[in-house]
Protein backbone atom coordinates (compact mmCIF):
# COMPACT_ATOMS: atom_id res chain seq x y z
CA UNK A 1 0.00 0.00 0.00
CA UNK A 2 1.37 3.40 -1.09
CA UNK A 3 2.20 6.18 1.22
CA UNK A 4 -0.49 8.30 -0.26
CA UNK A 5 -3.09 5.31 0.51
CA UNK A 6 -2.20 5.53 4.06
CA UNK A 7 -2.23 9.16 4.72
CA UNK A 8 -5.46 8.55 3.25
CA UNK A 9 -6.28 6.29 5.73
CA UNK A 10 -5.17 7.70 8.90
CA UNK A 11 -7.24 10.97 7.97
CA UNK A 12 -10.25 9.16 7.10
CA UNK A 13 -10.08 7.55 10.82
CA UNK A 14 -9.01 10.90 11.84
CA UNK A 15 -12.78 11.81 10.74
CA UNK A 16 -14.73 8.79 11.56
CA UNK A 17 -13.19 9.31 15.02
CA UNK A 18 -14.11 13.38 15.03
CA UNK A 19 -17.64 12.47 13.47
CA UNK A 20 -17.96 9.65 16.48
CA UNK A 21 -16.79 11.75 18.93
CA UNK A 22 -18.78 14.81 18.55
CA UNK A 23 -22.51 13.17 17.57
CA UNK A 24 -22.05 11.21 20.60
CA UNK A 25 -21.47 13.66 22.72
CA UNK A 26 -23.92 15.83 21.81
CA UNK A 27 -26.50 13.10 21.30
CA UNK A 28 -25.37 12.18 24.89
CA UNK A 29 -26.24 15.74 26.08
CA UNK A 30 -29.49 15.71 24.69
CA UNK A 31 -30.56 12.15 25.12
CA UNK A 32 -29.40 11.42 29.03
CA UNK A 33 -32.43 14.59 29.63
CA UNK A 34 -35.17 13.02 27.25
CA UNK A 35 -34.23 9.78 29.13
CA UNK A 36 -35.00 10.94 32.08
CA UNK A 37 -37.73 13.17 31.45
CA UNK A 38 -39.35 10.12 29.61
CA UNK A 39 -39.01 8.20 32.72
CA UNK A 40 -39.75 10.30 35.88
CA UNK A 41 -42.89 12.00 33.94
CA UNK A 42 -44.00 8.41 33.36
CA UNK A 43 -47.46 7.58 35.43
CA UNK A 44 -47.02 7.59 39.09
CA UNK A 45 -43.13 9.28 38.75
CA UNK A 46 -41.47 11.65 40.95
CA UNK A 47 -42.71 14.51 37.93
CA UNK A 48 -45.58 12.64 36.45
CA UNK A 49 -46.74 14.52 33.46
CA UNK A 50 -48.83 12.21 30.90
CA UNK A 51 -49.21 14.41 28.07
CA UNK A 52 -45.28 15.30 27.90
CA UNK A 53 -44.27 11.81 28.17
CA UNK A 54 -46.67 10.75 25.30
CA UNK A 55 -45.50 13.78 23.01
CA UNK A 56 -41.67 13.09 23.43
CA UNK A 57 -42.25 9.51 23.37
CA UNK A 58 -44.22 9.69 19.96
CA UNK A 59 -41.36 12.31 18.75
CA UNK A 60 -38.27 9.53 19.67
CA UNK A 61 -40.04 6.91 18.20
CA UNK A 62 -41.22 8.64 14.81
CA UNK A 63 -37.40 9.25 14.37
CA UNK A 64 -36.44 6.34 15.37
CA UNK A 65 -38.34 4.48 13.04
CA UNK A 66 -37.09 6.71 10.30
CA UNK A 67 -34.43 4.33 8.13
CA UNK A 68 -30.48 6.53 8.77
CA UNK A 69 -29.97 6.91 5.37
CA UNK A 70 -33.37 8.27 4.77
CA UNK A 71 -33.44 10.75 7.78
CA UNK A 72 -30.15 11.89 6.44
CA UNK A 73 -31.42 12.87 3.10
CA UNK A 74 -34.25 14.39 4.24
CA UNK A 75 -33.14 17.25 6.61
CA UNK A 76 -30.55 18.18 4.57
CA UNK A 77 -32.45 21.77 4.28
CA UNK A 78 -31.77 21.38 8.35
CA UNK A 79 -28.08 20.53 7.80
CA UNK A 80 -27.73 23.64 5.44
CA UNK A 81 -29.19 25.97 8.20
CA UNK A 82 -27.28 24.67 11.16
CA UNK A 83 -23.60 24.06 9.37
CA UNK A 84 -23.98 26.11 5.67
CA UNK A 85 -23.27 22.96 3.84
CA UNK A 86 -24.56 19.44 3.36
CA UNK A 87 -20.96 18.21 2.21
CA UNK A 88 -18.21 16.95 4.85
CA UNK A 89 -17.91 15.75 8.01
CA UNK A 90 -19.31 18.76 9.86
CA UNK A 91 -22.18 18.12 7.86
CA UNK A 92 -22.88 14.23 8.50
CA UNK A 93 -22.64 15.21 12.51
CA UNK A 94 -26.20 16.95 12.41
CA UNK A 95 -28.09 13.54 10.92
CA UNK A 96 -26.03 11.61 13.49
CA UNK A 97 -26.52 13.09 16.61
CA UNK A 98 -29.97 13.46 15.35
CA UNK A 99 -30.55 10.04 14.83
CA UNK A 100 -28.72 9.36 17.95
CA UNK A 101 -30.38 11.56 20.14
CA UNK A 102 -33.73 9.37 20.46
CA UNK A 103 -31.57 6.26 20.71
CA UNK A 104 -29.60 7.28 23.66
CA UNK A 105 -33.02 8.54 25.43
CA UNK A 106 -34.38 5.47 24.80
CA UNK A 107 -31.34 3.26 26.50
CA UNK A 108 -31.61 5.85 29.18
CA UNK A 109 -34.89 5.28 29.61
CA UNK A 110 -34.52 1.72 30.14
CA UNK A 111 -31.53 1.96 32.26
CA UNK A 112 -32.95 4.61 34.88
CA UNK A 113 -36.57 1.98 35.34
CA UNK A 114 -33.89 -0.59 36.34
CA UNK A 115 -33.46 1.82 39.51
CA UNK A 116 -35.48 0.42 42.08
CA UNK A 117 -38.54 2.33 43.40
CA UNK A 118 -37.97 1.94 46.47
CA UNK A 119 -34.50 3.77 46.55
CA UNK A 120 -36.40 6.98 44.78
CA UNK A 121 -39.11 6.32 47.70
CA UNK A 122 -36.82 6.88 50.38
CA UNK A 123 -34.96 10.08 48.68
CA UNK A 124 -38.36 11.44 48.64
CA UNK A 125 -39.38 10.47 52.36
CA UNK A 126 -35.57 12.28 53.39
CA UNK A 127 -37.33 15.69 51.66
CA UNK A 128 -35.17 15.52 48.38
CA UNK A 129 -36.24 17.42 45.74
CA UNK A 130 -36.80 15.87 42.17
CA UNK A 131 -33.94 17.55 41.18
CA UNK A 132 -32.03 16.03 43.84
CA UNK A 133 -33.40 12.54 43.08
CA UNK A 134 -32.47 12.72 39.67
CA UNK A 135 -29.14 13.86 40.18
CA UNK A 136 -27.86 11.63 42.98
CA UNK A 137 -30.25 8.90 43.03
CA UNK A 138 -31.29 8.28 39.68
CA UNK A 139 -28.21 8.59 37.89
CA UNK A 140 -25.44 7.44 39.83
CA UNK A 141 -27.46 4.09 40.77
CA UNK A 142 -28.03 3.81 36.99
CA UNK A 143 -24.69 4.60 36.46
CA UNK A 144 -23.02 1.46 35.16
CA UNK A 145 -26.26 0.08 32.72
CA UNK A 146 -25.97 4.37 31.07
CA UNK A 147 -22.03 3.78 30.54
CA UNK A 148 -23.12 0.30 28.60
CA UNK A 149 -26.12 2.16 26.96
CA UNK A 150 -23.55 4.77 25.76
CA UNK A 151 -20.97 2.17 24.64
CA UNK A 152 -23.88 0.79 22.47
CA UNK A 153 -24.47 4.34 21.00
CA UNK A 154 -20.88 5.03 20.09
CA UNK A 155 -20.66 1.63 18.05
CA UNK A 156 -24.22 2.13 16.13
CA UNK A 157 -22.80 5.66 15.71
CA UNK A 158 -19.35 4.39 14.02
CA UNK A 159 -21.49 2.17 11.46
CA UNK A 160 -23.92 5.29 11.03
CA UNK A 161 -20.79 7.34 9.96
CA UNK A 162 -19.89 5.01 7.59
CA UNK A 163 -23.20 5.31 6.46
CA UNK A 164 -22.54 9.21 6.19
CA UNK A 165 -19.62 8.69 3.90
CA UNK A 166 -21.77 6.94 1.07
CA UNK A 167 -23.41 10.72 0.90
CA UNK A 168 -20.05 12.83 1.25
CA UNK A 169 -19.77 12.96 4.65
CA UNK A 170 -15.88 11.51 4.41
CA UNK A 171 -14.47 9.56 6.87
CA UNK A 172 -13.77 5.70 6.54
CA UNK A 173 -16.87 4.64 5.02
CA UNK A 174 -16.24 7.29 2.48
CA UNK A 175 -12.80 5.94 2.15
CA UNK A 176 -14.00 2.30 1.99
CA UNK A 177 -17.03 2.96 -1.53
CA UNK A 178 -14.51 5.10 -3.41
CA UNK A 179 -11.35 3.50 -3.43
CA UNK A 180 -12.30 -0.04 -2.10
CA UNK A 181 -15.53 -0.61 -3.85
CA UNK A 182 -15.58 2.40 -7.00
CA UNK A 183 -11.59 1.31 -7.73
CA UNK A 184 -11.58 -2.10 -6.99
CA UNK A 185 -8.60 -1.40 -4.05
CA UNK A 186 -9.43 -4.65 -1.79
CA UNK A 187 -6.51 -3.75 0.42
CA UNK A 188 -8.67 -0.82 1.18
CA UNK A 189 -11.44 -2.16 1.55
CA UNK A 190 -9.82 -4.55 4.28
CA UNK A 191 -7.36 -2.07 5.54
CA UNK A 192 -10.77 -0.02 6.64
CA UNK A 193 -12.94 -2.85 7.72
CA UNK A 194 -9.76 -3.94 9.94
CA UNK A 195 -9.63 -0.28 11.83
CA UNK A 196 -13.45 -0.58 12.26
CA UNK A 197 -13.42 -3.75 13.95
CA UNK A 198 -10.84 -2.86 16.10
CA UNK A 199 -12.30 0.74 16.69
CA UNK A 200 -15.10 -1.19 17.96
CA UNK A 201 -13.60 -3.33 19.75
CA UNK A 202 -11.83 -0.79 21.40
CA UNK A 203 -14.71 1.15 22.49
CA UNK A 204 -16.62 -1.72 23.72
CA UNK A 205 -13.69 -2.98 25.91
CA UNK A 206 -13.43 0.81 27.32
CA UNK A 207 -16.99 0.59 27.80
CA UNK A 208 -16.92 -2.71 29.90
CA UNK A 209 -14.36 -1.70 31.76
CA UNK A 210 -15.56 1.42 32.93
CA UNK A 211 -18.84 0.01 33.20
CA UNK A 212 -18.27 -2.56 35.62
CA UNK A 213 -15.57 -0.44 37.60
CA UNK A 214 -18.63 1.70 38.34
CA UNK A 215 -20.82 -1.56 38.99
CA UNK A 216 -20.89 -1.90 43.06
CA UNK A 217 -24.04 -4.45 43.25
CA UNK B 1 -46.75 13.25 68.35
CA UNK B 2 -48.49 11.98 65.35
CA UNK B 3 -52.35 12.29 65.00
CA UNK B 4 -54.46 10.77 62.13
CA UNK B 5 -57.88 11.92 61.87
CA UNK B 6 -60.34 10.17 59.73
CA UNK B 7 -57.67 9.05 57.35
CA UNK B 8 -59.20 7.76 54.50
CA UNK B 9 -57.12 7.00 50.89
CA UNK B 10 -58.53 5.36 48.08
CA UNK B 11 -56.72 4.02 44.45
CA UNK B 12 -58.00 4.19 40.92
CA UNK B 13 -57.65 0.46 40.41
CA UNK B 14 -57.80 -1.35 37.30
CA UNK B 15 -61.46 -2.86 38.53
CA UNK B 16 -62.82 0.38 39.98
CA UNK B 17 -61.63 2.01 43.06
CA UNK B 18 -59.96 0.56 45.68
CA UNK B 19 -60.84 1.53 49.78
CA UNK B 20 -57.55 0.52 51.06
CA UNK B 21 -58.29 2.99 54.32
CA UNK B 22 -61.62 3.68 55.36
CA UNK B 23 -61.45 6.24 57.94
CA UNK B 24 -58.42 5.41 60.64
CA UNK B 25 -57.84 7.49 63.74
CA UNK B 26 -54.78 7.28 64.93
CA UNK B 27 -53.24 9.34 68.07
CA UNK B 28 -49.40 8.17 69.05
CA UNK B 29 -47.98 9.85 71.97
CA UNK B 30 -44.52 11.42 72.16
CA UNK B 31 -41.42 8.47 72.77
CA UNK B 32 -44.37 5.79 72.40
CA UNK B 33 -43.32 2.64 70.19
CA UNK B 34 -46.80 1.98 68.51
CA UNK B 35 -47.54 -0.80 66.42
CA UNK B 36 -49.71 -1.40 63.49
CA UNK B 37 -50.52 -4.77 62.46
CA UNK B 38 -52.50 -6.64 59.88
CA UNK B 39 -51.82 -8.99 57.17
CA UNK B 40 -50.99 -8.30 53.96
CA UNK B 41 -53.92 -5.78 52.24
CA UNK B 42 -54.74 -4.86 55.47
CA UNK B 43 -53.61 -0.89 54.51
CA UNK B 44 -51.34 -0.65 56.89
CA UNK B 45 -48.37 0.06 54.26
CA UNK B 46 -50.20 2.83 53.06
CA UNK B 47 -51.09 3.82 56.49
CA UNK B 48 -47.73 4.36 58.14
CA UNK B 49 -47.07 6.12 53.95
CA UNK B 50 -49.72 8.56 55.18
CA UNK B 51 -47.42 9.74 58.14
CA UNK B 52 -44.47 10.94 55.64
CA UNK B 53 -47.25 11.97 53.05
CA UNK B 54 -45.50 9.41 50.61
CA UNK B 55 -49.18 8.66 49.90
CA UNK B 56 -51.48 11.41 50.61
CA UNK B 57 -54.73 10.57 52.06
CA UNK B 58 -57.87 11.01 50.07
CA UNK B 59 -59.25 12.42 53.43
CA UNK B 60 -58.22 13.61 56.77
CA UNK B 61 -55.65 15.11 58.45
CA UNK B 62 -51.67 14.24 59.25
CA UNK B 63 -50.82 16.24 62.57
CA UNK B 64 -46.88 15.68 63.05
CA UNK B 65 -45.24 17.53 66.05
CA UNK B 66 -48.33 20.04 65.73
CA UNK B 67 -47.85 20.43 62.14
CA UNK B 68 -50.66 19.48 59.67
CA UNK B 69 -48.63 17.69 56.38
CA UNK B 70 -51.90 17.85 54.94
CA UNK B 71 -52.25 21.49 54.51
CA UNK B 72 -48.69 21.88 53.20
CA UNK B 73 -47.53 22.92 49.89
CA UNK B 74 -44.38 20.36 48.59
CA UNK B 75 -41.35 22.47 49.65
CA UNK B 76 -42.53 23.09 53.22
CA UNK B 77 -43.50 19.27 52.94
CA UNK B 78 -39.98 18.17 52.02
CA UNK B 79 -38.85 20.59 55.30
CA UNK B 80 -41.36 18.90 57.24
CA UNK B 81 -40.14 15.07 56.43
CA UNK B 82 -36.57 15.90 57.35
CA UNK B 83 -38.41 15.45 60.76
CA UNK B 84 -39.46 11.88 60.27
CA UNK B 85 -37.14 9.09 59.49
CA UNK B 86 -38.01 5.82 57.73
CA UNK B 87 -36.70 2.79 57.36
CA UNK B 88 -38.05 -0.09 54.79
CA UNK B 89 -38.16 -3.76 54.37
CA UNK B 90 -35.94 -4.10 51.12
CA UNK B 91 -33.89 -1.28 52.63
CA UNK B 92 -33.41 0.87 49.79
CA UNK B 93 -30.25 2.15 50.09
CA UNK B 94 -28.03 3.21 47.16
CA UNK B 95 -25.79 0.74 46.19
CA UNK B 96 -23.71 2.90 44.50
CA UNK B 97 -22.60 4.88 47.50
CA UNK B 98 -21.02 3.51 50.71
CA UNK B 99 -22.18 2.83 54.23
CA UNK B 100 -20.83 6.37 55.05
CA UNK B 101 -22.33 8.18 51.86
CA UNK B 102 -25.74 6.12 52.31
CA UNK B 103 -25.83 7.39 55.93
CA UNK B 104 -24.25 10.83 54.80
CA UNK B 105 -27.02 11.50 52.09
CA UNK B 106 -29.78 13.37 54.12
CA UNK B 107 -27.19 15.28 55.46
CA UNK B 108 -25.96 15.99 51.67
CA UNK B 109 -29.40 16.70 50.34
CA UNK B 110 -29.37 20.06 52.56
CA UNK B 111 -25.79 20.73 52.24
CA UNK B 112 -23.78 20.01 55.29
CA UNK B 113 -20.39 20.69 55.07
CA UNK B 114 -17.84 17.70 54.87
CA UNK B 115 -16.34 18.24 58.73
CA UNK B 116 -20.39 18.57 60.01
CA UNK B 117 -21.11 15.12 58.05
CA UNK B 118 -18.26 13.55 59.65
CA UNK B 119 -19.64 14.88 63.29
CA UNK B 120 -22.82 13.05 62.56
CA UNK B 121 -21.69 10.51 60.93
CA UNK B 122 -19.00 8.91 62.98
CA UNK B 123 -21.20 8.37 66.23
CA UNK B 124 -24.36 7.15 64.41
CA UNK B 125 -22.09 4.39 62.57
CA UNK B 126 -20.86 3.69 66.06
CA UNK B 127 -24.65 3.76 67.21
CA UNK B 128 -25.34 0.99 64.79
CA UNK B 129 -22.14 -0.99 65.22
CA UNK B 130 -20.62 -0.85 61.83
CA UNK B 131 -17.36 1.29 62.06
CA UNK B 132 -15.58 -1.13 60.48
CA UNK B 133 -17.60 -1.25 57.53
CA UNK B 134 -17.58 2.53 56.43
CA UNK B 135 -16.16 2.00 53.14
CA UNK B 136 -18.02 -0.86 51.99
CA UNK B 137 -20.99 -1.09 49.81
CA UNK B 138 -24.26 -2.49 50.55
CA UNK B 139 -23.90 -5.44 48.57
CA UNK B 140 -21.14 -6.27 50.87
CA UNK B 141 -23.40 -6.29 53.93
CA UNK B 142 -26.21 -8.96 55.21
CA UNK B 143 -29.18 -8.45 55.53
CA UNK B 144 -29.32 -7.38 59.35
CA UNK B 145 -26.50 -4.42 58.63
CA UNK B 146 -28.14 -3.26 55.57
CA UNK B 147 -30.79 -2.22 58.12
CA UNK B 148 -28.59 -0.97 60.76
CA UNK B 149 -26.95 1.31 57.52
CA UNK B 150 -31.05 1.98 56.39
CA UNK B 151 -31.63 3.21 60.71
CA UNK B 152 -28.52 5.35 61.11
CA UNK B 153 -29.31 7.01 57.91
CA UNK B 154 -33.18 7.58 59.43
CA UNK B 155 -31.15 9.03 62.28
CA UNK B 156 -29.18 11.26 60.65
CA UNK B 157 -31.17 13.75 60.12
CA UNK B 158 -32.23 13.97 63.70
CA UNK B 159 -35.78 13.18 63.39
CA UNK B 160 -38.52 13.28 66.00
CA UNK B 161 -40.42 10.57 64.25
CA UNK B 162 -39.34 6.86 63.20
CA UNK B 163 -41.54 4.90 60.61
CA UNK B 164 -40.68 1.04 60.27
CA UNK B 165 -42.32 -0.53 57.14
CA UNK B 166 -41.98 -3.59 57.93
CA UNK B 167 -38.19 -3.27 58.90
CA UNK B 168 -38.06 -6.49 60.14
CA UNK B 169 -39.91 -8.91 57.27
CA UNK B 170 -37.01 -9.84 55.10
CA UNK B 171 -34.62 -10.90 58.29
CA UNK B 172 -34.56 -13.95 59.96
CA UNK B 173 -35.37 -14.43 62.94
CA UNK B 174 -32.01 -13.61 64.79
CA UNK B 175 -31.58 -10.93 63.22
CA UNK B 176 -35.07 -9.67 64.07
CA UNK B 177 -34.46 -9.91 67.09
CA UNK B 178 -30.89 -7.38 67.03
CA UNK B 179 -32.70 -4.84 64.83
CA UNK B 180 -35.68 -4.57 66.98
CA UNK B 181 -33.36 -4.17 70.39
CA UNK B 182 -31.35 -1.46 68.11
CA UNK B 183 -34.48 0.39 67.92
CA UNK B 184 -35.71 0.32 70.99
CA UNK B 185 -32.46 0.87 72.52
CA UNK B 186 -32.50 4.01 70.39
CA UNK B 187 -35.93 4.97 71.31
CA UNK B 188 -35.27 5.07 74.44
CA UNK B 189 -31.76 7.26 73.93
CA UNK B 190 -33.04 9.88 71.28
CA UNK B 191 -36.77 9.86 73.21
CA UNK B 192 -37.91 8.87 69.45
CA UNK B 193 -41.46 8.23 68.89
CA UNK B 194 -41.69 4.83 66.64
CA UNK B 195 -44.58 3.71 64.17
CA UNK B 196 -43.92 -0.15 63.47
CA UNK B 197 -45.96 -2.13 60.90
CA UNK B 198 -45.42 -6.04 60.38
CA UNK B 199 -47.65 -8.69 59.89
CA UNK B 200 -45.91 -10.38 62.94
CA UNK B 201 -47.00 -10.65 66.00
CA UNK B 202 -43.52 -11.27 67.84
CA UNK B 203 -42.30 -7.86 66.46
CA UNK B 204 -45.36 -6.54 68.44
CA UNK B 205 -44.24 -8.11 71.28
CA UNK B 206 -41.25 -7.40 71.41
CA UNK B 207 -41.01 -4.10 71.11
CA UNK B 208 -44.16 -2.28 70.94
CA UNK B 209 -45.89 -0.22 73.97
CA UNK B 210 -49.39 0.27 71.70
CA UNK B 211 -51.05 -2.11 69.04
CA UNK B 212 -53.49 -1.42 66.82
CA UNK B 213 -54.77 -4.48 64.90
CA UNK B 214 -55.97 -3.25 61.46
CA UNK B 215 -57.98 -5.38 58.95
CA UNK B 216 -59.53 -4.31 55.57
CA UNK B 217 -58.78 -0.57 56.00
CA UNK B 218 -59.88 0.11 59.37
CA UNK B 219 -58.89 -0.32 62.95
CA UNK B 220 -60.34 -3.69 64.61
CA UNK B 221 -58.53 -3.38 67.88
CA UNK B 222 -56.58 -0.90 69.89
CA UNK B 223 -54.56 -0.66 73.19
CA UNK B 224 -51.14 -1.50 75.38
CA UNK B 225 -50.04 -4.64 73.79
CA UNK B 226 -50.63 -6.49 77.53
CA UNK B 227 -54.51 -5.38 76.92
CA UNK B 228 -54.21 -6.85 73.85
CA UNK B 229 -52.89 -9.98 74.15
CA UNK B 230 -54.23 -10.74 77.08
CA UNK B 231 -57.63 -9.83 76.20
CA UNK B 232 -58.14 -10.24 72.75
CA UNK B 233 -61.12 -8.96 71.37
CA UNK B 234 -61.70 -8.73 67.92
CA UNK B 235 -61.22 -12.39 66.12
CA UNK B 236 -57.84 -11.08 63.75
CA UNK B 237 -56.55 -10.04 67.08
CA UNK B 238 -56.95 -13.37 68.32
CA UNK B 239 -55.79 -15.06 65.31
CA UNK B 240 -52.80 -12.93 65.44
CA UNK B 241 -52.16 -13.99 68.97
CA UNK B 242 -52.98 -17.89 68.50
CA UNK B 243 -49.51 -17.70 67.02
CA UNK B 244 -47.45 -16.69 69.79
CA UNK B 245 -49.90 -18.10 72.84
CA UNK B 246 -51.60 -21.28 72.20
CA UNK B 247 -55.28 -21.00 72.62
CA UNK B 248 -55.74 -24.57 71.51
CA UNK B 249 -56.51 -27.70 73.19
CA UNK B 250 -53.92 -29.86 74.02
CA UNK B 251 -52.94 -32.25 71.76
CA UNK B 252 -53.72 -35.19 73.86
CA UNK B 253 -57.28 -33.79 74.56
CA UNK B 254 -58.16 -33.19 70.96
CA UNK B 255 -59.92 -36.01 69.99
CA UNK B 256 -61.40 -36.96 74.17
CA UNK B 257 -65.27 -36.15 74.64
CA UNK B 258 -65.42 -32.77 76.27
CA UNK B 259 -68.34 -31.69 78.92
CA UNK B 260 -69.02 -28.48 79.40
CA UNK B 261 -70.75 -29.91 82.95
CA UNK B 262 -69.49 -32.31 85.29
CA UNK B 263 -69.64 -35.55 84.59
CA UNK B 264 -69.15 -38.53 86.86
CA UNK B 265 -65.68 -39.75 87.35
CA UNK B 266 -63.80 -37.02 85.24
CA UNK B 267 -61.36 -34.74 85.56
CA UNK B 268 -61.18 -30.95 84.96
CA UNK B 269 -59.49 -29.47 82.40
CA UNK B 270 -58.71 -25.61 82.96
CA UNK B 271 -56.44 -22.81 81.48
CA UNK B 272 -55.10 -20.66 83.91
CA UNK B 273 -53.42 -17.20 82.55
CA UNK B 274 -50.95 -15.16 84.51
CA UNK B 275 -50.24 -11.54 84.52
CA UNK B 276 -47.17 -9.52 85.67
CA UNK B 277 -47.30 -9.82 89.35
CA UNK B 278 -49.51 -13.00 89.41
CA UNK B 279 -47.29 -15.00 87.67
CA UNK B 280 -44.87 -15.02 90.58
CA UNK B 281 -47.79 -16.06 92.96
CA UNK B 282 -47.42 -20.10 93.46
CA UNK B 283 -50.91 -21.00 93.16
CA UNK B 284 -50.51 -24.69 92.13
CA UNK B 285 -48.61 -25.65 95.21
CA UNK B 286 -51.74 -23.85 97.00
CA UNK B 287 -53.78 -25.75 95.24
CA UNK B 288 -53.03 -29.12 95.85
CA UNK B 289 -52.07 -28.66 99.67
CA UNK B 290 -55.83 -27.35 100.29
CA UNK B 291 -57.51 -30.27 98.61
CA UNK B 292 -57.13 -33.54 98.16
CA UNK B 293 -56.57 -33.35 93.84
CA UNK B 294 -53.90 -33.50 91.46
CA UNK B 295 -52.90 -31.10 89.51
CA UNK B 296 -51.01 -32.60 85.91
CA UNK B 297 -49.71 -29.83 83.70
CA UNK B 298 -50.04 -30.59 80.64
CA UNK B 299 -49.42 -27.41 79.39
CA UNK B 300 -47.44 -24.51 79.86
CA UNK B 301 -45.62 -21.34 78.75
CA UNK B 302 -44.45 -18.40 80.30
CA UNK B 303 -43.67 -15.19 78.12
CA UNK B 304 -42.44 -12.03 78.19
CA UNK B 305 -44.52 -9.23 76.87
CA UNK B 306 -42.12 -6.31 76.76
CA UNK B 307 -40.84 -6.52 80.41
CA UNK B 308 -44.15 -7.66 81.77
CA UNK B 309 -44.29 -11.54 82.21
CA UNK B 310 -47.16 -13.51 81.14
CA UNK B 311 -47.74 -17.29 80.84
CA UNK B 312 -50.71 -19.89 80.15
CA UNK B 313 -51.08 -23.11 82.03
CA UNK B 314 -53.49 -26.03 80.98
CA UNK B 315 -53.77 -28.15 84.12
CA UNK B 316 -55.80 -31.39 84.43
CA UNK B 317 -57.05 -31.70 88.09
CA UNK B 318 -58.16 -35.08 89.10
CA UNK B 319 -59.76 -36.27 92.52
CA UNK B 320 -63.17 -36.15 94.32
CA UNK B 321 -65.99 -34.23 92.38
CA UNK B 322 -66.38 -32.14 95.33
CA UNK B 323 -62.50 -31.50 95.82
CA UNK B 324 -62.53 -30.38 92.22
CA UNK B 325 -65.67 -27.80 93.03
CA UNK B 326 -63.13 -26.67 95.72
CA UNK B 327 -60.41 -26.07 93.71
CA UNK B 328 -62.07 -24.45 90.89
CA UNK B 329 -63.82 -21.80 93.26
CA UNK B 330 -59.87 -21.46 94.83
CA UNK B 331 -58.51 -20.55 91.36
CA UNK B 332 -61.02 -18.32 90.77
CA UNK B 333 -60.77 -16.10 93.64
CA UNK B 334 -56.88 -15.83 92.58
CA UNK B 335 -55.81 -12.55 90.83
CA UNK B 336 -55.53 -14.64 87.20
CA UNK B 337 -57.38 -15.59 84.01
CA UNK B 338 -59.07 -18.39 84.55
CA UNK B 339 -60.84 -20.78 81.75
CA UNK B 340 -63.12 -23.72 82.07
CA UNK B 341 -62.06 -26.00 78.91
CA UNK B 342 -64.45 -28.66 80.34
CA UNK B 343 -64.45 -32.02 82.20
CA UNK B 344 -63.12 -35.43 80.70
CA UNK B 345 -63.78 -38.67 81.19
CA UNK B 346 -61.19 -39.98 83.61
CA UNK B 347 -57.86 -41.23 81.22
CA UNK B 348 -60.35 -41.21 78.16
CA UNK B 349 -57.55 -39.74 76.52
CA UNK B 350 -54.72 -41.52 77.35
CA UNK B 351 -56.92 -45.41 77.40
CA UNK B 352 -56.69 -44.76 73.06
Amino acid sequence: MSQDMIMLLVKALGETTYMVFISSLISALAGIPLGVILVTTDKGHILENITVNRVLGAVANAARSTPFIILMVAIIPITRVIVGTSIGTNAAIVPLTLAAIPFVGRLVETSLKEVEYGVIEAAKAMGATPMQIICRVLIPEAMPSLIAGLTITVISLIGYSAMAGAIGGGGLGDLAIRYGYQRFRGDVMLATVVILIVQVQLVQSIGDYVASKLNKR
Amino acid sequence: MIKLSNIEKTYEGASGPVHAIKGIDLHVKRGEIYGVIGLSGAGKSTLIRCINMLESPTKGTVVVDGQDLTAMNATELRAARKNIGMIFQHFNLLSSATVYDNIAFPLNLIGTSKANIEKTVAPLLELVGLTDKRDQYPAQLSGGQKQRVGIARALASNPKVLLCDEATSALDPQTTKSILALIRDINQKLQLTVVLITHEMQVIKEICDKVAVIEKGVIAEEGTVLEVFTKPKATITKEFISVIINHDIPEAFKDAEISSTPIPDSSLLVRLSFIGSSADEPVISGLIRRFNVDANIIYGNVDHIKATPYGTLVLEITGEDTDIENSLKYLQERNLGIEVIGYVARHDHVAR
